[in-house]
Order: structure tokens, then sequence, then C-alpha cells
């Protein structure tokens, strides 16, 4: 149990670590650039606007904000203090909305369709990735390049061509959005038939896009593994081919959770944008228009919950690594 | 070397990665120069025009005529005028008015047009339908009596009182011969939202996102290697420096610095070339992980021992005997980051936080053009199907290269 | 005379590489053991002695396939038999393996005692889970290794405890032939002195009726084995007691690797087999005359192309070799270097 322990302590303190550094570069990274960001998104905002009393509110409106009229360490500290108390200032184009009360609308959104698909899509590219390896002849030979065709359409392509087969096409799906245009959402039978049927194109775009990488991954694992001397040897030992692939597999597999990890930060990045294609009420769709509207606020507070996601998963998947691979506990002792 | 290179191309997926991806820069370079001009270039004056050859119709009205006569000229003529919506339409009206149907195939013009000519009745006035739709039907009708009524068009022109001239007549036997009409104009892949020919378009982009991929893939390639041979060669503080920062940007998405540096950048200062630098920035982590990882093992060989015994130099011991020994892996990395490069740039593209829109198209930005004139919704296929198609070869070809040196360099992988 | 528990003959297998040649790594090997004895096989690297080691276990998987011969083992010959029922029936209760490398033969993330129930339940598979662990606790307590390692996991293990708890799993169904392949070659010197000592007591404590060891150290088969025999390029060329071969060897190429040592203390490290300029044959197409002939100083034109016949001589004809020249012939040449 020491071995767990002083895992679990050291994935911790580089949780709070990398938190630290990701909220300073979102708080820095804007205000790096040379251009003064107060002019430059005033200006945005103002574009046609003939009022100068309306810019200027603007621009005061902006000032005040974010502080930026005060030394930059002090800004930060009212960042990190608004931060704490779940305040992410107020949006511009949907004034006068808070950013938080956006975020928590659109994050549901995203953490129900991105978690289950990058997971389904993790699973069966697993195992088709494993059964390519086992199988080897011809079966892989269609799979594999099949599989690497296939993680190469770019995720936002996958939801293109998915929407204009199934929805304008066929129309067997709806067009986008994340429940029918004409309803409110609550808890009848009828909006969540709804939620289900716009979920559909979303989910199976990002499962599809995510099986390819992660099934030519596992095949390459498999074969290193099923190349290894352990399996010789369980062979010559009488022991079942049927037993000694379910060995291989657990121990491919396992590497591919520290791959997940590792990759879902670029995986989300890919799926956000496919959000996009859907208007998918998501995260996605919320930076998307964010961006649109020069909406800094809300930009930098999408983007900040984008990396807190993420690394809140990557800390999960590592700790979960952490128990069920022996091998962790045995690098520990080793430390 | 030459003996590594030959071990390469006996992989056959090195070589079909290899072969898509020459044909494709092949492209970039030969095409411009038999179809050269301006690629932002805007020639239709609508958006949206399909594929194919376009003829000017003044011009082969002015072209010397020959007569052809052929006997399904008719047919093809009356098929092309009913489109398939209207022919469902016309069965929808014999439906309404109570007329058997059974057996009727649709795209059997001549059956359909005989019906039609015996039962339609203007004044009718089916239960249920509304007056717009019957003023359809009552369109349709005057096109279809229209399709036989003359056979031939005149073509007038107004003389110097402004009184229409007959110049010529048009009968239906009548042909030019395409080669002699002055203005034909190929559009194997149609006009996109501003009209700008897709085709020219796309080959001039792809040419941008690879030189895009290959500056980011060339930032990120160069300060991950930097990284990762001070880190793994020099070790101590140097490498617990490199590793926690290399770490925490391994962590916090790149896509997500990415987004907040093009947005800070600002519209106007954001060209290709920045963005692909910005690119470079943000993806180098991997590169630096496995370079250092490398060098740690060949640190303690034999040869590089002795070099350091014989008093070389850092930097000369870095080239001539560490460089050589993990060069498949920068080479493999390089290729990698290359395709995620071209693949970032047309997700910010499709964020709006792309290079600005005025001087040069990029995949992604014909994607995100594609997309806000809808052209996924409303048929236009040809506005972004190549484009998702050229993104995918792409990065495909170069993951194919890359599978292929895997497997000559790491030997258990082998078939 | 005792009772053969391994009788081979003729035996023949070949590799067949991912370009789709042949690689005759075994070609025509003939030899017995006799209950209670052990068998020490030297030769370079490459001379087809692992190889021969998989051959013997009539379980044959990609890359390597078998030809012809025969494998009789206790009297029932295992070489025609089917795959499966080969594996169920043989594998672990007729004969059993070390592999070469037991520092990777376990599953890094299985617990020991799993894999020791796999193993068991091949051949009894209703087998408990209680008794399997009985059973295990005492042999491995037989064999001095602590009950506790059962419990973990091969990555928690030191090389030279993995090492030994893969010959205690190899032998926990106390097989008939053990082929050992290298066990001791990559441990350290103390490691290795445990693991020949282990190999002593399963032969004495009746755990295992003869043993085939194979290794490229030439003074540990002194140390451990009855009888030598030397491989090359896929062959035997020479077959005697331990004294006799390394005392007495009459074949030009065990004469070239035995001639330099010394009567060397158990469990050190002695020369490798190295001495010998010039590298083995290529197997994809072995020479048709002596395998040997390229890089033999004594060899004659005729040695090039003739077939080589194996030699008995000694007392009883005990002793084999495979040499053109004879044996006075040759005791003749060395006596003038």
């Amino acid at each position: 149990m020491k071995g767990y322990k002083k895992y679990f302590g050291k994935k911790i303190v580089w949780f709070l670590v990398t938190l630290v550094v990701a909220v300073i570069l979102n708080f820095v990274l804007p205000r790096l650039m040379p251009a003064d960001p107060v002019a430059a998104i005033t200006g945005k905002m103002a574009q046609g606007m003939t009022d100068a009393s309306a810019v200027q509110e603007i621009y005061k409106r902006y000032e005040e904000e974010f502080g930026t009229n005060k030394p930059m360490i002090t800004q930060f500290f009212i960042f990190v203090k608004n931060l704490l108390r779940g305040d992410l200032g107020t949006s511009f184009s949907q004034y006068p909305r808070k950013v938080s009360d956006i975020i928590s609308s659109a994050i549901g959104w995203t953490i129900a369709l991105q978690l289950p698909a990058i997971l389904v899509g993790w699973l069966l590219g697993n195992l088709l990735g494993a059964l390519a390896a086992y199988i080897r002849k011809g079966f892989d030979k269609v799979l594999l390049p099949v599989a690497l065709f296939m993680s190469n359409v770019p995720a936002f392509g996958m939801a293109v061509i998915l929407l204009v087969l199934f929805a304008v096409n066929w129309k067997v799906a709806p067009i986008g959005g994340g429940y029918a245009f004409d309803m409110i959402p609550n808890f009848s039978w009828r909006f969540i038939k709804s939620v289900i049927s716009h979920y559909q194109l979303p989910f199976w775009s990002i499962v599809l896009v995510s099986i390819g990488g992660q099934a030519v991954g596992m095949r390459s694992m498999s074969i290193y593994e099923l190349n290894a001397d352990y399996v010789k040897y369980a062979r010559f030992l009488g022991i079942k081919d049927r037993k000694i692939v379910g060995y291989v597999f657990r121990n491919a597999m396992l590497p591919q959770v520290t791959g997940l990890a590792l990759s879902i930060g670029t995986m989300i990045g890919g799926a956000l944008v496919a959000e996009i294609i859907f208007s998918y009420p998501g995260l996605g769709s919320t930076m998307y228009s964010a961006v649109t509207a020069a909406d800094y606020p809300l930009i930098s507070a999408t983007t900040l919950i984008i990396t807190f996601m993420v690394l809140v998963v990557t800390f999960l998947l590592d700790i979960i690594y952490g128990f069920i691979d022996p091998r962790v506990k045995a690098a520990q002792f080793d430390a | 070397m030459k003996n590594t290179l030959r071990q390469v191309f006996h992989s056959s997926k090195f070589v079909v990665g290899f072969v898509i991806f020459v044909a494709i820069l092949l492209t970039m370079i030969v095409y411009p120069l038999i179809n050269p001009g301006n690629p932002l270039e805007m020639i239709g004056v609508g958006t949206f025009a399909k594929p194919g050859t376009y003829v000017s119709l003044y011009d082969a009205t002015k072209t010397p005529t020959e007569t052809l006569r052929l006997s399904d000229a008719g047919d093809k003529r009356l098929a092309k005028l009913l489109s398939d919506e209207d022919r469902v339409a016309m069965v929808e009206w014999f439906t309404a008015m109570g007329i058997d149907v059974e057996g009727l195939d649709i795209s059997d013009t001549d059956a359909l047009l005989e019906l039609w000519r015996a039962n339609y009745d203007p004044s009718a006035k089916p239960k249920g339908m509304t007056q717009a739709r019957r003023n359809y039907y009552k369109r349709l009708n005057n096109s279809i009596a229209s399709i036989n009524a003359s056979e031939t068009l005149i073509i007038a022109e107004k003389n110097d009182a402004g009184e229409l001239e007959e110049q010529g007549q048009i009968t239906t036997t009548d042909y030019v011969n395409v080669r002699q009409v002055a203005n034909v104009k190929a559009l194997p892949l149609g006009t996109d939202n501003f009209g700008r020919d897709v085709l020219k378009e796309l080959v001039s982009a792809a040419g941008t996102s690879i030189i895009i991929g290959l500056i980011a893939g060339a930032v990120a390639t160069l300060v991950g290697l930097t990284l990762g041979l001070l880190s793994g060669y020099v070790g101590g503080l140097v490498d617990d420096i490199i590793m926690f920062v290399t770490n925490i940007f391994t962590v916090i998405p790149g896509f997500v610095l990415l987004i907040l540096i093009s947005y800070s950048i600002g519209q106007e200062q954001r060209g290709a070339t920045v963005v692909a630098l910005v690119i470079g920035l943000t993806s180098w982590t991997w590169t630096t992980r496995s370079v250092r990882s490398q060098v740690i093992s060949l640190r303690n060989r034999d040869h590089v021992n002795l070099s350091k015994l014989s008093g070389h130099s850092l930097v000369r011991i870095i080239i001539t005997d560490i460089l050589p020994y993990i060069a498949s892996y920068v080479v493999m990395a390089f290729i990698l980051q290359v395709s995620s490069g071209i693949l970032a740039e047309a997700q910010l593209s499709l964020l709006g936080l792309g290079p600005r829109t005025t001087e040069v198209p990029t995949l992604g930005l014909m994607m995100n053009w594609a997309m806000l004139y809808s052209a996924h919704t409303n048929g236009s296929w040809w506005a972004y199907f190549p484009v998702i198609l050229t993104i995918t070869l792409i990065s495909f070809s170069l993951n194919l290269m890359n599978t292929g040196l895997d497997q000559v360099f790491n030997p258990t992988l082998r078939d | 005379m005792g009772k053969k528990i391994l009788e081979v003959k003729n035996l023949k297998t070949k590799y067949i590489t991912r370009f789709h040649e042949d690689v005759y790594a075994v070609d025509g090997v003939s030899f017995d053991i006799e209950e209670g004895k052990s068998l020490g096989v030297a030769g370079e690297s490459g001379c087809g002695k692992s190889t021969l080691a998989l051959s013997m276990m009539g379980y044959y998987f990609p890359p390597l396939h078998y030809i012809s011969g025969d494998i009789v083992i206790d009297g029932k010959n295992i070489s025609g038999m089917d795959p499966d029922s080969v594996r169920k029936s043989i594998l672990g209760t007729e004969i059993a393996y070390i592999p070469q490398a037991a520092m990777n033969a376990l599953n890094p993330t299985q617990r020991i005692i799993r894999f020791v129930e796999d193993v068991i339940r091949v051949h009894d598979p209703r087998a408990k889970k209680k008794e399997i662990r009985e059973r295990a606790e005492q042999r491995f307590a037989e064999l001095g290794l602590p009950k506790t390692v059962l419990d973990k996991h091969a990555v928690e293990l030191s090389g030279g405890m993995k090492q030994r708890t893969v010959i205690a799993i190899s032998t926990i169904l106390s097989p008939k032939v053990l082929i050992a392949d290298e066990p001791s070659s990559a441990l350290d010197v103390t490691s290795q002195k445990m693991v020949i000592k282990m190999m002593r007591e399963l032969m004495e404590k009746g755990y295992i009726k003869s043993m085939l060891f194979i290794t490229h150290e030439l003074p540990l088969l002194y140390n451990v084995t009855d009888d030598i025999m030397v491989m090359y390029a896929g062959q035997i060329v020479e077959k005697g007691t331990a004294k006799e071969m390394v005392f007495d060897p009459t074949h030009p190429y065990s004469h070239g690797l035995m001639g330099s040592i010394l009567v060397p203390e158990e469990g050190t490290r002695g020369t490798t087999l190295t001495a010998i300029p010039g590298t083995p044959p290529n197997l994809k197409k072995p020479p048709q005359g002596c395998r040997f002939a390229e890089r033999c100083k004594y060899a004659k034109p005729e040695c090039r192309y003739s077939s080589i016949p194996e030699k008995f001589f000694g007392d009883g004809g005990t002793r084999m070799y495979r040499c053109l020249m004879g044996v006075d012939e040759l005791k003749e040449v060395y006596s003038h270097e």
C-alpha cells in the first residue's frame, strides 16, 4: 500500500502544479501580446457602432471587468480571487449574462457527449486492434489500412460526412442542435427522445474518429506483447492460446490507458470542433460563438474550463492506472 | 545510409504513403502551371456553381452549326426538363385527383406526359391543395406545354431603331462543336460560396496547408530535439527543469494554448506563417520526450564514452555520436508533427481563428467558408468534400510513411 | 545401462523467415538420455542449440516448423501427436522447459500463484485453488523459495528470484525431462550458484528424471552434467562424458573449443566459445560436405563434398564424432601442436 500512497501523492502534487501553471498561462498569454487588448477588443466590439459614448462604455466596462488599469500582479490576484468564487466575469456578447452561467449550461452537454464517445471509441478501437493483432493474416491486412485511413479523417470531416449522409440526404437524423429547436428543456419523454436523436450523429462521429487511432496503437502494442518471452514460456507449459491471449491483451491494454490519458487533450480538441458542425450546445459551440462575437471573457473561461476538465480526466486515468497495473507499484518501490 | 534507404523503400506501407504524398506535391506544382491565375479570384457571380464544363451560351449561338439527327435527342431533352421533383409532384396530382397510377414508372417520361396531358385540368381544385401548390402545377403544365410547342428558337438583336430583328434560328437538330466555341470553362469542382474555382483554390490551399504543416513540424521538431538532447545528454538540473516544463505542457492541451495565443495575436497579425509558428510552438512535447529517452539509452554507450575521453566537445559528440542514432526517430516525429500541424490549422480555422482570410486559401479556411455558407446542408458537396478528402489523404500518406519507417526501425512490429 | 528416458532420432526442424526462406536450424540430431542423467549441449550462438531445445517440446508454432524425426519420452513417441494432445498430456508433465531469458518469462502483471493455477489446471481443470496453493507452497519450500513469492507479481521479484521461480513453476508437475536453455547465463555469480544447486536438488529429489542443459559456458557443463555434446551448424559433431569431452576432445571443432580450458571451479565464469576464427555456414543452404570444413585447420579437399558419417568409438561405442579423419589420425595431428 505504501507504493500506492506515494504514487497517489505524487500525482496529486502534479495535478495541482499543472493546474496553477494552466491558470497562470490562461491569465498571462492574452496579456503578453504587444497590442493593447482593451483597445483591440473594444475595436472589434464597436464595429459598426456609431455612438461614441457606447464605444466608450464598452471600453470602460472591459477595463473595469479586468482591472486592466491596475498592475499585472494585482490583476492576477483579483482574477484568482474571482475564480475561486466561481466568478468568471460577464459575457460581452450575451450581456448581462454571467460567463459562469453560460459555461455551466454548456459543460453538461460536452461531458455527456464526449466522455462516453471517447470511452466507447477507445474500447472499440482496442478491441479491433487486438483482433487485428491476433488474427493477423487477411483481417489485419484489410483492417489496418482502413483503421489508418479512418484515424486520419479529421473529426470535423467525419462530422460533416455523417451529417450530410444521415441528416441531409437520408433524413434519419436531425441536422443539429442538442434537442428540437421548438422545445424547452424538461424531463418529459418527448424531450428525452429528442435529445437522444440529436445525440447520435455527434456521438458516432467522435467514436468513429477515435476508433482508428486506438486500433492502430493497440495492434502494435499487442503484436509487441505477443512476441514477448512470457508468451512463449506459457505456451511451452501447455497453457491454452485463448488464455495466453487474455494475458497479452491485458498487458497491451494497460499502457493504452496511459495512451488515452496522454491523447485526451488532442481528442477533445477535435471533438470540440465536431460540436460546432452539429451546433451542439456544448463548450465547442460556445467557444465558436465567443470567437465570432469577440467575447473575450467567454473565450478565456472556456479555455480554462476545458483545460481543467482535461487535467481532471488525466489525473483520474493516472490513478486508475496505478491501481490496475502492478508494474507501477513495482516502479514506485524501485524509486 | 544507402542500405537504410533501400530497406525503407522495401516497406510497402512507406512506399504507398510516399507515392500518395509525392502525387499530391506534384499536383501542387504542376496544376498552377497549366491553370495559372489567382486562386482567390471570384469568377462566378452566384454561389456554389455545380461541377462541370461551362459553355458560353453567347459564343455558342455565334458558332457555326452542324445538323445532327439523333433519334433520342427529344427524349433526353424532355428528361432533363422534368426534374425528379416535378415527376413526384405529377404523381401526387394524379393521386389527389384519384387517378390510377398503378404500374406507372416515373422515369418513363413518355407515359408520364401522356397521362398528364390526358388528365390535367387547370380548373380542378383537389381537396386540401393550397393555392400556391395549384399555381405550381399551372407553371409546371405551362413548361410541359412549351416543350413541344416550338421546334425552333429565334435569335433576335435590337437594330438601330430599337426593334428586334431576327438574326437567325436555332432548331433542335443544330449542334456546335465545343472546340469551336470561343469560351468554354471547365470547373471540375464547381465554384464556392464566393464564386471561386474550387479546384484551383483547393490546389493552392493544399500547398499552403502543407507549408504550414512543414513549418509547424520543423519548429516543433527543432524545439523538441534541442530540449530532448539537452535534457537527455546533459542530465541533472537541466534535465529536471526541462522535464518539469515538458510534463506540464504534455498535460495542458496544446489545442487550448493554440486558441488562446491565436486569439490574442488578433486577426490582423495572423498570417499563415504566424499560425504555423504558433502551432509548432505548442506541439513540441512529444518530440522532447522521445528524443530524451533515446539519448539516455545512448549516453553511456561505448562510442560516446570514447568520444568523451578523446576530449571532443559537447556539440561534436551530439552531432557525430548521438544524432545519427536518433535520426530515424526524429524523422518519424517530424512526419507526425507535419500531419498534426495541418490538422491543427484546419481546426483553428473552423473556430474562426485561422490565418487572415485575404491572402491565401488554406484547407481550414476553405472548410470554414463552406460551413459558414451551409454548403453541407444545401447539397454543395464539392465545396467541402474534396477538402476533407485532401486533408485525410495528406495525413494518411504521412502516417503510412511513418508506420512504414516504424516497422523498419522497430523490428518487433514486422509482419 | 539405465532405462532410456528420452530418445531423439534424426530430428529435423526449420525456421521459416518472414521472407519465406527456410533455415535448417536442427538438421538430423540423434541422442538419448538415461534415467537420472543429465546431458549438456555446447556450441556457439546460432549453432541451433536453442532451436534444438524448442524443437524437442513437440509443440511447434511459427516461425518454427517440424520436418521429420522422432522424440520418444519414456517409450512414448510425441513427434507424431497432434498439437493439442501434446499441449494437454505432454507439456509440463512429460517434458518441461526453462527459457533462455527467464527475466521476461513471467507475465509481469500476473500474480505468481495465478500462473501456477493456470499451469496446473491445464492437466487438472478441476483442481481447487486451495489445493493448488498447498501444493505450490510445499514445492516452493522444498526448493528453498519463500512462499511469499506466490502472492507477488513478477515485476516485484529480483532477477535471481525470478529465475528460481521459473524453474520451480516449470517443474511443478514433476516432468520426466527438463530442458534448460541457458538458465543461469544472465545472472550474477551468487544467483548462478543457487540456480545450479536448485537444478541438482531437482534431480536428487526426483522431481525430474533427466535433464538437457544448454549453455555456451563450458565450465558450467563440466560441473553440472554427466555427458556433453557439441553442436555445430544444426548438427551434433561430438558426444561423450563430460570428462572425456573436456580432457580428450576428438573432433577438430570440440578440440578448438576445449583446448584452452583449464579445469574450472564450479560456478565461475569461464572462457566462452569464440576462440575459433571464421563464422558458421549459412543454414539456408547448408554445405554439402563437412559443415566445419571452412574453418577447420586440418580440412582436406574431400571434406568439402563427401557426406560425413557419424563414427562411434570408446568403451562400448558410447562416444560419437562426425569427421572424415580417424581417431588416431586426429590424435596424431593434435600432438604436433
